[in-house]
C-alpha cells in the first residue's frame, strides 16, 4: 500500500492554513470566511493569501483583485468555535477541491488522504460533532487527527531549536494571540495542559473592530470597511512601552489640527517640561514637531475604486517614524537629528492635502488598539491583561515547571505581529514573575505559520497513521467515543 | 459607600424622600450603561456592522445541503411560489446559531468544578480593579465623566464635542 498522504488544515477564525504534511510551507492559505462585495449578488470564495508566488492561484488573484469595499462576510466560525458547518463545508469543498488537490493530481481527492485538522481548545461536544461529520461525511477523508494548536506551536520551536530549552526540557507556554482569542497554555511532552489553559477573550477581530470603532467616530465611517481596517491595523498599530508618555506625544499631533487655544498651549508646555523631568526625550525635539511632524501621527489614503481599490499608507517613513521613541530605560537614539534634513524635504510634499484623495490620520488610536491584549479592563471587559493571563496559567501548573515555563515563552497567533509586542509584555511581566525566575519570550518571525508547520512536522512522524481515527471506527463507534483518542 | 446602607447603627431619617422622575431615571441608569457596555462588547466580536441579519437568511438559499435531495427537488419544483411552513422550519433549523447559543446549550455549568471546560479557561477578572479611561473623542487620558451618559472625555473640547455628536447614543 502506498504510504497514505496527510492534508494539514490549520483552520483558524481568520485564516485557514492548508497544505500537505512533510512540507515545509501551506499550499494554501485563505480567509476563512465568504463575501459579498457591493457589485455582486452572490457570496464569494476569498482569494488564496499565497506565501508562494509560484502557485497559479495567486497569480490569477493579484491580477484581478476583488474590490473589497464595503464588502459583507459571513464567517463560519464565532469566537473561534464552528457555528456554520455548512458555510465551512463549502469553504472548504472550494479549497480542497480548487486549490490544494489540483497542485498534486496524482493523489486522487480526500478519500484516499487523511487530515490533520486544529480545533480550538474546550471545543463543545455538539462543535466536535458536526466537524466529525464534516471531515467524514461530507468530505469523505478516509482518516482524521484533531490536534490542538499550542501543542503544534510547541513542536515547532521545539524541532526548529534542538538546542533550546523547549525542546530539552519538553515544555514551554505557549501564548497563542489570534484572531478570535488569546490563549496562555502551558505544554508538556507536547501535551497543552487543559486544566492551566488560561483564554482572554480578545483577538485580531475584536481589535480590528475596535479599531473600526475608534475611526468611524474621529474621522471616516469605515464601519463596513472589515478589510480595509484589517490592513490599517497591521501596517500602522503598534505597541507602545509607555502609554502615558505616548498618550502625550500623540497629543500635540491635535495641536495643529484643532486650532489651539491658549489653554491647551499651556497644558501642553507642562506636559513636554515634565516629559523633559523623566529625561526620555528632548523638550525641543517634541515641541519641534507639532501636528504633521509629530512621531505618531500617520496618514492613511483610503481606496478611490478608480486609480486603486486597496488602501495604503502615505508615507511609510511616517509610519516607522514612532521607533526614535525608546524605551525610558535607554538614551534617545542619536538619528533623531540625523533625519531632520529628510524630514524638512518631505514637508513640502507633505503639507499638500491632495484633496482628490479621501484619507484619515492616525496618532493614539495606532497604540491604544493592541493595548487593550495588555490591559482588557480599559475596554470594559472584566478580563485581566496578557501579563496576568500567564502568570495565573503558570501558577495553574505544578510548582517545579514554574521557572522551565517563564523561560520558554513562545508567542504565536497572527496578533503578534504587532510590533514591539514582546518587548512590553517582558516589560509587564517581569514585576510579576520571582526574582529568581528567569523570563525569556521568542516570538516567532512568521506567528501565524508556525502551527501549521508543527502540524505538518507531526504529520510526518512515523507514528502519525496510528494517532488517527479511521473512517470505518468513525463509522463504527461515532463521534464522541472516537474523539476520546485525542485525549481533549 | 455601600456599607451605609447595610450599618444597622445608622441613623435613617423618616422623611420620605422627594426624587424627580427626571433624576430616578438617572438614578437608574446605571443598569443602563452596563447593558450598553455589554452591547458594545458583544458589537467587537460582530462580523458585519449590525446591519447583515436579515440578509443572510434570503442568501442561504443556495448554500442548503446538496445531499438533502427531497427537499431539493421540491424547492426546484416549487421554487416560484411561496415558501411552505415546513420549508421555513427547515430553514430555521438550519440557521446558523450563535456561538452563545451552542455554549448555553452545552450545558458546562452542569460538569464538576475539576473538570476544565470552556467557562473554567477564561482568565477572570484583573487583580488591580483599577481602569484606565480613554476620551472617547480624541482618545487621551480622560478625566472627566459626562454626567448624563457615564461616556469619558479629557477637557471642555471635547466634552463640546461629545454633546454635540454622541451623549445618549449608547443609553437610550
Amino acid at each position: 500500500m502506498q504510504p497514505s498522504t496527510v492534508v494539514v488544515l490549520d483552520n483558524g477564525g481568520g485564516l485557514i492554513k492548508a497544505g500537505f504534511g512533510g512540507e515545509m510551507d501551506p499550499t494554501a492559505i485563505i480567509p476563512n470566511c465568504l463575501f459579498r462585495p457591493l457589485s455582486s449578488k452572490k457570496w464569494l470564495h476569498p482569494s488564496p493569501i499565497s506565501t508562494t508566488p509560484s502557485s497559479a492561484a495567486a497569480a490569477a488573484a493579484a491580477s484581478d483583485p476583488i474590490d473589497l469595499t464595503s464588502a459583507a462576510v459571513r464567517r463560519p466560525l464565532d469566537r473561534g468555535y464552528l457555528i456554520n458547518p455548512d458555510l465551512q463545508r463549502d469553504i472548504w469543498a472550494h479549497l480542497l477541491s480548487s486549490l490544494l488537490f489540483p497542485q498534486r493530481p496524482n493523489l486522487g481527492g480526500p478519500s484516499h488522504s487523511s487530515l490533520l485538522l486544529t480545533e480550538p481548545l474546550f471545543s463543545l461536544p455538539s462543535v466536535q460533532r458536526a466537524t466529525d461529520e464534516l471531515v467524514f461525511e461530507d468530505l469523505g477523508f478516509a482518516a482524521l487527527y484533531v490536534a490542538d494548536s499550542p501543542s503544534l506551536a510547541h513542536l515547532y520551536e521545539a524541532s526548529r531549536r534542538p538546542s533550546g530549552l523547549a525542546s530539552k526540557a519538553q515544555c514551554s507556554l505557549v501564548v497563542d494571540c489570534g484572531f478570535s482569542f488569546t490563549h496562555a497554555a502551558p505544554v508538556f511532552q507536547n501535551f497543552t495542559l487543559n486544566y492551566a489553559v488560561k483564554r482572554i477573550d480578545l483577538g485580531g477581530k475584536a481589535l480590528t473592530n475596535y479599531l473600526k470603532e475608534l475611526v468611524s467616530y474621529r474621522s471616516v465611517n469605515v464601519m463596513d470597511e472589515t478589510f480595509l481596517m484589517d490592513d490599517v491595523k497591521e501596517r500602522l498599530c503598534f505597541v507602545s512601552l509607555d502609554v502615558a508618555r505616548d498618550l502625550k506625544i500623540a497629543r500635540c499631533a491635535m495641536w495643529e489640527t484643532w486650532e489651539s487655544s491658549r489653554f491647551e498651549w499651556v497644558y501642553l508646555v507642562l506636559t513636554v517640561c515634565e516629559m523633559g523631568n523623566e529625561g526620555n526625550l528632548e523638550k525641543d525635539d517634541i515641541l519641534r514637531k507639532p501636528g504633521k511632524e509629530n512621531l505618531l501621527r500617520c496618514t492613511y489614503v483610503l481606496p478611490d475604486g478608480v486609480t486603486h481599490t486597496k488602501g495604503f499608507v502615505k508615507d511609510p517613513d511616517e509610519a516607522q517614524r514612532y521607533l526614535s521613541l525608546t524605551d525610558g530605560d535607554r538614551d534617545q537614539t542619536p538619528n533623531g537629528n540625523a533625519d531632520q534634513p529628510q524630514v524638512t524635504e518631505k514637508l513640502e510634499n507633505r503639507k499638500k492635502t491632495d484633496l482628490t484623495k479621501n484619507e484619515f490620520d492616525l496618532t493614539n488610536e495606532r497604540f491604544l488598539v493592541p493595548e487593550m491584549i495588555f490591559h482588557p479592563a480599559d475596554l470594559g471587559m472584566n478580563q485581566a491583561g496578557l501579563a496576568e493571563c500567564i502568570v495565573r496559567a503558570v501558577n495553574s501548573c505544578h510548582p517545579d515547571l514554574h521557572p522551565l515555563l517563564y523561560e520558554s515563552i513562545i508567542l504565536t497567533g497572527g496578533s503578534t505581529l504587532f510590533p514591539r509586542i514582546a518587548q512590553r509584555l517582558e516589560k509587564e511581566l517581569r514585576p510579576l514573575v520571582p526574582d529568581d525566575y528567569r523570563v525569556k519570550i521568542t516570538a516567532q518571525e512568521d506567528p501565524i505559520l508556525s502551527v501549521w508547520r508543527g502540524g505538518s512536522l507531526l504529520a510526518s512522524s512515523p507514528d502519525f497513521e496510528a494517532m488517527c481515527v479511521t473512517k470505518a471506527e468513525y463509522e463504527e463507534l461515532g463521534s464522541a467515543r472516537c474523539r476520546r483518542r485525542f485525549f481533549h | 459607600m455601600d456599607d451605609d446602607a447595610s450599618n444597622p447603627l445608622r441613623r435613617m431619617s423618616s422623611r420620605t424622600r422627594k426624587v424627580a422622575p427626571k433624576m430616578a431615571a438617572a438614578l437608574a441608569s446605571s443598569d443602563n450603561r452596563n447593558q450598553a457596555a455589554l452591547a458594545r462588547l458583544e458589537a467587537l466580536e460582530n462580523d458585519n456592522a449590525g446591519i447583515e441579519t436579515v440578509e443572510i437568511n434570503d442568501e442561504d438559499e443556495d448554500s442548503l445541503d446538496d445531499d438533502d435531495q427531497v427537499y431539493m427537488q421540491k424547492k426546484q419544483s416549487k421554487s416560484m411560489k411561496r415558501k411552505t411552513r415546513q420549508a421555513k422550519a427547515l430553514e430555521a433549523r438550519k440557521a446558523p446559531r450563535t456561538f452563545l447559543e451552542l455554549l448555553h446549550e452545552a450545558n458546562l455549568e452542569s460538569l464538576p468544578p475539576h473538570v476544565p471546560s470552556y467557562l473554567r479557561a477564561a482568565v477572570g477578572p484583573p487583580s488591580s480593579t483599577s481602569r484606565r479611561h480613554f476620551c472617547t473623542v480624541c482618545g487621551s487620558a480622560a478625566s472627566y465623566t459626562c454626567v448624563r451618559c457615564g461616556v469619558r472625555f479629557c477637557s471642555c473640547r471635547c466634552q463640546n464635542i461629545h454633546n454635540d455628536t454622541r451623549c445618549l447614543k449608547f443609553v437610550a
